[in-house]
């Protein structure tokens, strides 16, 4: 008997609720050949229905820039909105689609963040049992100022290492790829995830991944390391 | 003849309790919840959590394989199946059937 957390590096269609919410944060580290940056991010989502869920992201940016001085600020705050489209419930096992759309704002006189706005909608789907899950989304991402927009997809596959009890101890392994296409220059990037994660209550889990491109034409990316916890407050 | 008294005290503040314990026990009733859609354990404590929003919810276990919610409450009377269904809805699963000892 087993069950499994939300993904690492993919998104979950599974709402936590009405009134529900609490804090995600993470940091990442992505390794580049000439400019490594680390990421500090703090998500908070709430639910103001069992099936409408809003929040917002912010992370705080450190570029290390070798010998000169490392940039450091805000980048670019994003807020969401998942409205879950379908639902099918079964015994130990949920089939659900989340329509998400993401807004991003870039801070005036910033030098880390994007720079832009950008728009983000995303279909999300995942299949979850308690032994398994398989979680897809595909999404298409406007950038404007004449810059070429993308289309984002990804696929995970959880498995869950331990037996299941509840209040749970678990750990959940995670295999993932995520990608993007840019339309215009007709570029593509992939990246191979694999990820670890350790639920230790029914309010906590801490995880890591290690996320490396699989196919990458024109990114200076070599990898990208994650380290992070969510904590469900309401 | 004091610690007669004493132990008489005691005896019988064992067996009044005792009594209590048992009229206690009686009014307890178990629920069963058939919940559909119950896969992760972050999902579980959204649905532990709303169903203990309840009044008079004394303890609650889950069972994930099952797909049931075993709850002992004080005074069944006061919770009717619509509360708990919709305390499952809100949590954002499938309530099936609700059986009552």
């Amino acid at each position: 008997m087993f069950a499994q957390g939300p993904p690492i590096f993919t998104d979950s269609p599974i709402l936590l609720g009405l009134d529900g919410g609490g804090i995600r944060t993470f940091g990442k580290y992505s390794s580049k050949e000439k400019r490594s940056t680390f990421i500090q991010v703090v998500a908070v989502p709430y639910n103001l229905t069992s099936d409408l869920q809003i929040g917002i992201v912010q992370p705080f940016v450190i570029q290390f820039s070798g010998k000169k001085k490392n940039n450091i600020g805000l980048g670019n705050i994003t807020f969401f909105v998942k409205h879950l489209v379908y639902k099918f419930d079964g015994i130990g096992k949920t089939f659900r689609n989340v329509l998400k759309f993401k807004q991003s704002i870039t801070y005036s006189n910033n030098n880390v963040g994007a720079g832009f706005n950008v728009s983000h909608l995303e279909f999300v789907t995942g299949y979850i049992t308690t032994k398994f899950g398989l979680y897809s989304s595909v999404g298409y991402v406007y950038v404007p100022d004449g810059l070429p927009d993308k289309l984002s997809y990804s696929l995970s596959f959880g498995y869950p290492l331990l037996p299941q009890k509840y209040p749970p101890y678990q750990i959940n392994l995670f295999g993932e790829f995520t990608g993007e296409h840019t339309f215009t220059l007709k570029n593509e990037l992939i990246f191979i995830s694999t990820g670890i994660q350790f639920i230790t209550a029914s309010t906590f889990l801490i995880e890591t991944g290690l996320q490396i491109p699989l196919i990458n034409k024109i990114n200076t990316l070599k990898y990208t390391a994650l380290l992070g916890i969510r904590y469900l407050i309401f | 003849m004091k610690k007669i008294t004493y132990i008489g005290f005691i005896l019988l503040f064992i067996f009044f309790s005792n009594n209590n314990a048992q009229t206690d026990i009686g009014k307890n009733q178990k629920i069963k919840i058939e919940v559909e859609g119950l896969s992760c354990p972050f999902c579980a404590y959204g649905l532990e959590k709303k169903l203990k929003k309840l009044d008079n919810i004394k303890n609650m276990e889950i069972d994930f394989k099952k797909g049931i919610v075993f709850l002992t409450i004080q005074d069944s009377k006061k919770i009717s199946d619509e509360q708990l269904k919709q305390a499952v809805i809100n949590s954002g699963f499938t309530p099936k059937k609700i059986i009552r000892d």
